[in-house]
């Protein structure tokens, strides 16, 4: 634990103190995206929709799931990820511990060179903005509504069709609808 | 009515020796304040102030305890009873206490505390944006994060370790050395400092980094080139003179290698500051194809050792004695084997044809070298009686080669020279492109080549750069 330490930045701050994310791949024919389940309930619901949008746009996805959404996700699904994917969606935090473990994981696959965006509740906002700033990544992310929990299926699937602009735009296609 | 100010540790015989003093002060009813640097409660019966945090000791820049300070600055350290005397205008003090008795050092003079009470407690002499970690955040992971790495843990920059970084030069902090390549930043010392620090150098070598930087960006050294290129080049620093043996640079066995701070370190810094002042990130705008690990830093000393070789400095224009750092556009080494060359003409022969690899073996006139002699290879020639010029004149005409030979195409091989050649003798290397120095460890019947780079075929828009290292 380092308390209270401060840095002195060693670059020329041409720039934000944030690192900027990896550039998304020009285009996402031919590539697969992830889709990052961080295995809080009704997340899935939420992704399956998701899936299902991306599929219809001929994008190719691969389904992976962390074993809980308290921690960081294991090295191998980050590893399998970072081997068999092109980009990430990681989905979908509300609430704290998982807004913070996600970002992490947002933070090291875009180390990784893994372009990525992080879907979060409305309530989570700032607790992702404060995440990234303590690492010092310009993550992205796509807001939706909260609560979640207490949805059903149909308002998830509402809720995955409203953020899929923003995941597009994230994952760098240019918006044609 | 003067007050007063007493710094005592109880780690110091005379701090103890004196406290009885105090007391009878105090009694005289002198205004008079205590700061304990160590254990205030051993004095308590002085009704003694918490120092430990050493700020009002930093403050009035206490360099001995017992030091008791008068509020017009004057001051008498240790126990001298004439100067307590003076001092306070009080006779006959401390009358069972020798006249004189030396005080110890100042909790605040102690290694590395200086800085860190400089860092808290000093002015405020950093401008570089200031980057707080949270609670549980990991200070070497945040530099990582962040993109400040070469890929290697990183010193992480604090306050204390930057001034203690900028203590090794006489130049001011906010001091612009150059503008950086490719970005074209202007950098300050203390930007120079703050990676020195990441790099993990001694606020020693910051002479040598300073001196090394500013050879880098001379326009001749064409560092944005040779930074950006798909090229595997970046900056080779060879040091001369008394400096490198100063700070303890490695000359000997392994002189290229790793193992010495200085020799791993001020290469390091150097490319870190091209990569994050300049913005030279590997694959960015650093574009090299294969690069290779020189990039991380490449930095070695000269060995200087024996007298009837001219170091590499001093043939490039520094008077001897004088310490100088050499900026070569290069890339990791060639090895050279010979071990059965027992003359001067057969070893300079043999190490041609070495050299003749450089970039490519038809290529010629096109990339400067660095040739590294080891002692016993060294000792060949000078057993022949042979100086630098003498080996440097056997290599060059052991590295002139018929056109024909050279041109494309010749050999069934495409790459090579322009056909316009064929009739000429042609030299590998430009007259002044062949850089020889001396080092290596005593036993090995070795030699050593660092290539250069492409940008070499530009005879004087290209060159290597010496320059004298000034404190």
């Amino acid at each position: 634990m380092s308390d209270g330490i401060t840095l002195r930045d060693p670059t020329a701050e041409a720039s934000g103190a944030m690192r900027p994310r990896v550039a998304p791949p020009a285009s996402l024919a031919g590539v697969t995206v992830a889709l990052l389940d961080i295995g809080k309930m009704r997340g899935d619901e939420f992704i399956d929709r998701l899936a299902m949008l991306l599929t219809e746009r001929a994008i190719a996805t691969r389904r992976f799931r962390k074993p809980t959404n308290t921690r960081t996700a294991p090295v191998e699904t980050l590893q399998e990820i970072a081997t068999t994917c092109s980009a990430v969606v990681i989905a979908l935090s509300d609430c704290g511990s998982c807004t913070s473990c996600s970002t992490h994981d947002l933070n090291d696959l875009d180390r990784r060179g893994i372009p990525g965006v992080n879907v979060i509740t409305e309530a989570f906002v700032e607790a992702f903005a404060g995440q990234t700033r303590a690492i010092g990544f310009a993550g992205a992310s796509v807001v939706v509504a909260h609560p979640v929990q207490n949805r059903t299926t149909v308002e998830l699937h509402a809720m995955a069709e409203a953020a899929l602009p923003g995941v597009l735009a994230a994952l760098g296609v240019v918006a044609a609808e | 009515m003067s007050h007063f100010t007493v710094f005592l540790k109880r780690d110091c015989a005379t701090c103890q020796a004196v406290a009885p003093v105090i007391a009878e002060l105090r009694a005289r009813g002198l205004a008079l304040i205590a700061w304990v640097q160590d254990d205030p409660g051993f004095y308590a019966s002085l009704g003694a102030e918490d120092d430990t945090s050493l700020r009002a000791s930093f403050l009035a820049d206490v360099e001995t305890v017992p030091t008791v300070v008068r509020d017009d600055g004057a001051k008498a350290e240790g126990w001298d009873r004439a100067a307590w005397e003076e001092l306070t205008g009080q006779p006959d003090l401390g009358p069972g206490l020798p006249p004189f008795q030396p005080g110890c050092g100042s909790k605040t003079r102690e290694p590395f505390v200086h800085e860190a009470l400089a860092a808290r407690f000093g002015p405020a002499l950093l401008a570089a944006r200031a980057i707080p970690l949270g609670a549980w955040d990991d200070d070497a992971e945040a530099c990582f994060d962040r993109g400040w790495s070469d890929g290697l843990p990183v010193v992480p920059p604090t306050d204390a370790r930057i001034l203690r970084m900028l203590a090794g030069t006489k130049r001011l902090p906010n001091e612009i050395v150059g503008s950086i390549p490719p970005n074209l930043v202007p950098c300050t010392v203390e930007k120079v400092a703050i990676n020195a620090v990441m790099a993990g150098c001694r606020p020693e070598y910051m002479p040598v980094l300073l001196a090394a930087l500013e050879a880098a960006l001379e326009p001749v050294f064409t560092l944005h080139g040779v930074t950006c290129s798909t090229c595997f080049s970046a900056p080779v620093i060879v040091v001369n003179g008394p400096i490198a043996r100063r700070i303890g640079m490695n000359s000997g066995a392994n002189a290229l290698g790793q193992g010495n701070r200085a020799n791993a370190t001020i290469g390091r810094a150097l490319n870190l500051i091209i990569r994050n002042v300049g913005g030279a990130v590997p694959g960015g705008i650093d574009q090299a194809t294969l690069g290779g690990p020189h990039k991380v830093g490449f930095c070695f000393a000269e060995a200087e050792d024996d007298p009837t070789w001219q170091p590499l400095a001093q043939a490039r224009g520094i008077a001897p004695g004088r310490s100088a750092v050499t900026l070569f556009q290069g890339e990791g080494i060639q090895g050279v084997i010979d071990w059965r060359s027992r003359t001067a003409d057969e070893l300079a022969r043999s190490l041609a044809l070495s050299l003749l690899a450089v970039g490519h073996w038809k290529l010629c006139e096109f990339f400067n070298a660095i040739l590294v002699l080891a002692p016993e290879h060294h000792a060949i020639f000078r057993n022949a009686g042979w100086g630098r010029g003498e080996v440097e004149g056997a290599l060059r005409a052991a590295l002139r080669r018929p056109g024909r030979d050279l041109v494309a195409g010749a050999g069934g091989v495409g790459e090579g020279m322009a056909t316009a050649r064929a009739e000429d003798m042609v030299d590998k290397f430009w007259p002044e492109g062949l850089l020889v120095v001396r080092a290596g460890g005593a036993a090995g019947l070795y030699s050593a080549i660092c290539a250069g780079w492409t940008g070499g075929r530009f005879r004087h828009e290209s060159q290597p750069v010496t320059r004298e290292i000034v404190a």
